[in-house]
């Protein structure tokens, strides 16, 4: 007997909605066969529904079952087809019966029937949605993922008995009550907190202007100094994520397995630090499946880039159109897809390859060439294309255990920083722009004002410096949101004075 | 690396024998013997009148440099020509802040003239010429500098100066050959004492511990309360911080604690200063500018 039951496959950042056709042929063989795609997963799928169901005391048909994924010329990856082609198999011997309305079956089976945490169930949800599919069935530990979709019904499945049950009609399973995102998103918490991290007021300054105006950061400073900790605590004064946002976020994060079980709407903006030996195709991206990369798992939130001039050559050069574009294009045989990536991002170094360099105690053990070779690496795409530079200097351990200095905790921060978010978006509102760092040469000149004696300062230390056009543009943003975080009309003198203490550092073109 | 054509074509290389008459008497005294030197600039029998070497490690630190910077800026003021061994670190720190002050400067390679070792000093090596100093070598033109050919020009070093100053030295530092080696020549020696716990000045403490060297404890400082008086017309809030800073280097931050002044009220009043040249900023710490009166 042939019975059809409907899933879903994952291809990018979309679902596609995918057939599970069952046969089970009286004559033949007795055995599974599975056609449409599934690569290597083909005999793990085999083993695991077979066992699956002969532990929840199902008789296996010993007849020839033929297994068909529609379309067949979509790659299928993963163990999200267990459960699907589990209930077709049921539904093909006269097990149960499937239910009238069309129902999406969703998720990964455990050998001894019970159905396990499976990434995806998020955009299994919004599929539903949009194609007015009424129910899903999903494993119980990721239906929360869907919970913030409105108009579907999800059934949390434990086991296949349940689901048995359930067909049968003998015992329901009830399902999930919907909640509005807006309760779940008012929940966010901070994971690490300014008000924790001890000094540092220059650095905490500059991550305030940063937050408030988007800006891309450069720590400089020996280890140890709390380049770390301060990009940690970054996210939390970042403004909440909207609902929109919130939504693209969790898409990303459920397809790639990130939402813990049980875990629904991502609340918190994301803190990403890879490791500098990452591959280019970690960073933005890719494979023959095309999975997202580093840069769209810190999508509204942080790409932290500790060792920054340790990171390879190649992985450093292709951040330059994710950084740029806010979305990264991933082009396989397979096909192309394209992810979003807009994130700030901060990149922290050592002053020196052993981070000693002009340190007043320990003589720097590096070659001059050495560093020299260090420094190189600090210019180039990524570089060119960060507004601000942080001196954060060491803290004495003394001051540390001594100090009992009350910090301004990240919460009263972030209520400035969105204040000065909400300035910028009704400023740029006509260029499609959300915050400072995103405006172009020719936004500058439209839209900014500055006060002669800004302009007479920012001419002085131009030639002071040695700006190129590039600084200079970059200083001009830098003031706009500093004079946008005091509430100033135009950009005044002070503002751009302050702006300047966290110019780019090129040594090699400053006059002292 | 070669010495870059333009500079080898417009400096072309001299030769001068032990039996010619501008040959220095200084050097005639050395083992082992000298019998030729290579040099490129203008021989000036007058710039070897007063002269001093100012030597030290490779790996200097900050206080190195900037001790470096008084000595070298002092006997400039004295007129005196400042001979070191073109090296990275301290010698190339005596080298260009010579040219800074406006000094004559005297490199003594370890190489070939036409090899360029530090690869990074390209510039320098013009401009040591360019400003009426000399570069000498006893080796071959393409001769490559080695292990052992860097302590045998430190002869030449201690041979040539009246005074050494040696600014920071290791335990086996090359700096100390040159030091021993002026020592027995008679020479003035001086060394800049430093911290017992620095590896970069355990060489320098030794010397004065042997008595080998004279300790070059005094240097014109300069006192910064009394600058800071003269410099009353920046305003309240720039007297308050320069005051704060005293003869100390400090971060943002220290400063914050000191004078109780928000972060971004301090960033606007250095900006100022540091484009009225009044304090300078390294590694995100400030300090007021020695202003010179040369």
């Amino acid at each position: 007997m042939l019975s059809k039951v409907n899933s879903a496959a994952n291809y990018g950042l979309e679902s596609i909605e995918v057939d599970v056709e069952v046969n089970i042929a009286e004559k033949g063989f007795p055995g599974i066969s599975i056609v449409g795609m599934t690569g290597k997963s083909n005999e793990e799928i085999k083993e695991r529904v077979k066992t699956a169901l002969i532990n929840s005391d199902i008789d296996f048909p010993l007849a020839k079952i033929t297994i068909n994924l529609a379309p067949a010329d979509l790659q299928k990856d993963g163990s999200s087809y267990d459960l699907p082609i589990a209930v077709g198999i049921l539904a093909s011997m006269g097990e149960v019966s499937l239910p009238e309305e069309k129902s999406y079956f969703f998720g990964e089976l455990s050998l001894d029937g019970k159905l396990r945490h499976t990434k995806g169930v998020f955009l299994l949800g919004i599929l539903a949605k949009e194609n007015g599919v009424k129910n899903i069935f999903v494993p119980r530990m990721s239906a929360n993922e869907a919970c913030v979709i409105p108009d579907i019904n999800i059934f949390p499945v434990d086991d296949l008995t349940s689901i048995i049950k359930h067909l049968r009609k003998e015992k329901l399973i009830s399902p999930l009550k919907s909640v509005e995102a807006s309760n779940i998103l008012n929940n966010s918490e901070i994971e690490f907190d300014f008000g924790e991290v001890y000094g540092q007021d220059q650095a905490k300054r500059a991550m305030e202007i940063a937050a408030a105006g988007g800006h891309n950061l450069f720590l400089m400073g020996p280890p140890g100094s709390g380049k770390t900790m301060l990009s940690r605590a970054l996210p939390g004064i970042l403004p909440m994520l909207s609902e929109d946002e919130s939504m693209e976020v969790t898409k990303i994060f459920s397809i790639t397995g990130n939402i813990p079980p049980g875990g629904s709407l991502v609340r918190n903006r994301a803190f990403r630090n890879p490791h500098h030996t990452i591959s280019q195709v970690g960073m933005i991206g890719g494979g023959s499946n095309p999975k997202p990369g580093e840069v769209t798992l810190a999508h509204r939130g942080v790409l932290f880039l500790d060792e920054f001039p340790e990171f390879g050559r190649s992985t450093l050069e292709a951040l330059r159109q994710p950084i740029e574009d806010g979305r990264v294009a991933i082009s396989r045989a397979s096909g192309k897809v394209t992810f979003p990536s807009q994130f700030m991002l901060v990149a922290a170094a050592n002053p020196s390859p052993c981070g000693f360099l002009g340190d007043p105690k320990h003589s720097c053990k590096c070659s001059v060439h050495g560093i020299q070779n260090y420094k190189k690496k600090l210019s180039g795409p990524v570089m060119d294309r960060i507004d601000m530079h942080v001196v954060v200097p060491t803290i004495e351990s003394k001051e540390i255990f001594e100090n009992k200095k009350v910090y301004e905790k990240s919460e009263s921060i972030r209520i400035r920083v969105e204040a000065c978010r909400q300035k910028q978006k009704n400023r740029l509102k006509k260029f499609g722009l959300e915050c400072n760092a995103e405006m172009k040469n020719k936004h500058i000149k439209e839209v900014v004002k500055m006060s002669p004696e800004a302009t007479l300062l920012l001419r002085r230390a131009m030639d002071k410096f040695r700006f190129s056009t590039r600084s200079y543009f970059r200083i001009i943003k830098l003031s706009q949101t500093i004079a946008d975080l005091s509430n100033e009309i135009e950009i005044g003198q002070a503002n751009v004075a302050e702006a300047l203490q966290y110019r780019i550092r090129d040594e090699a073109n400053e006059t002292v | 690396m070669k010495v870059a054509k333009e500079i080898r074509d417009e400096w072309p290389i001299f030769e001068i024998n032990r039996e010619d008459e501008l040959f220095p008497n200084k050097l005639k005294k050395i083992s082992p013997k000298i019998e030729k030197l290579y040099y490129r600039g203008n021989w000036d029998e007058s710039i070897f009148d007063r002269s001093a070497a100012v030597i030290g490690s490779r790996r200097m630190t900050k206080y190195g440099m900037e001790v470096c910077e008084e000595v070298v800026a002092n006997l400039v003021g004295r007129k005196t020509t400042v001979i070191s061994g073109f090296m990275y670190g301290i010698d190339t720190e005596a080298h260009k802040n010579t040219i800074k002050y406006g000094g004559r400067t005297v490199a003594v390679l370890g190489g070939g003239l036409d090899e360029l070792y530090p690869t990074e000093n390209l510039e320098l090596y013009r401009q040591i010429l360019e400003t009426g100093g000399l570069i000498i070598s006893e080796y071959e033109a393409d001769f490559k500098p080695c292990l052992w050919s860097f302590p045998q020009r430190n002869r030449i070093v201690a041979g040539l100066a009246n005074e050494v100053y040696v600014i920071e030295a290791g335990r086996k530092s090359g700096s100390l050959i040159t030091a021993n080696l002026a020592y027995k020549l008679h020479k003035k020696v001086f060394a800049v004492p430093g911290s017992i716990y620095s590896p970069t000045s355990q060489g320098c403490n030794m010397l004065i511990g042997e008595a080998k060297a004279k300790i070059l404890a005094e240097i014109n400082l300069d006192n910064n309360e009394e600058k800071v008086e003269q410099l009353e017309f920046f305003g309240d809030k720039s007297m308050e911080i320069l005051k704060a800073m005293g003869n100390e280097e400090m971060t943002i931050d220290e400063l914050h604690e000191i004078t109780k002044r928000e972060v971004w009220e301090i960033s606007i009043e250095l900006t100022n200063l540091s484009l009225s040249g009044v304090v300078e900023e390294e590694g995100g710490k400030y300090k007021i500018s020695r202003l010179r009166k040369s």
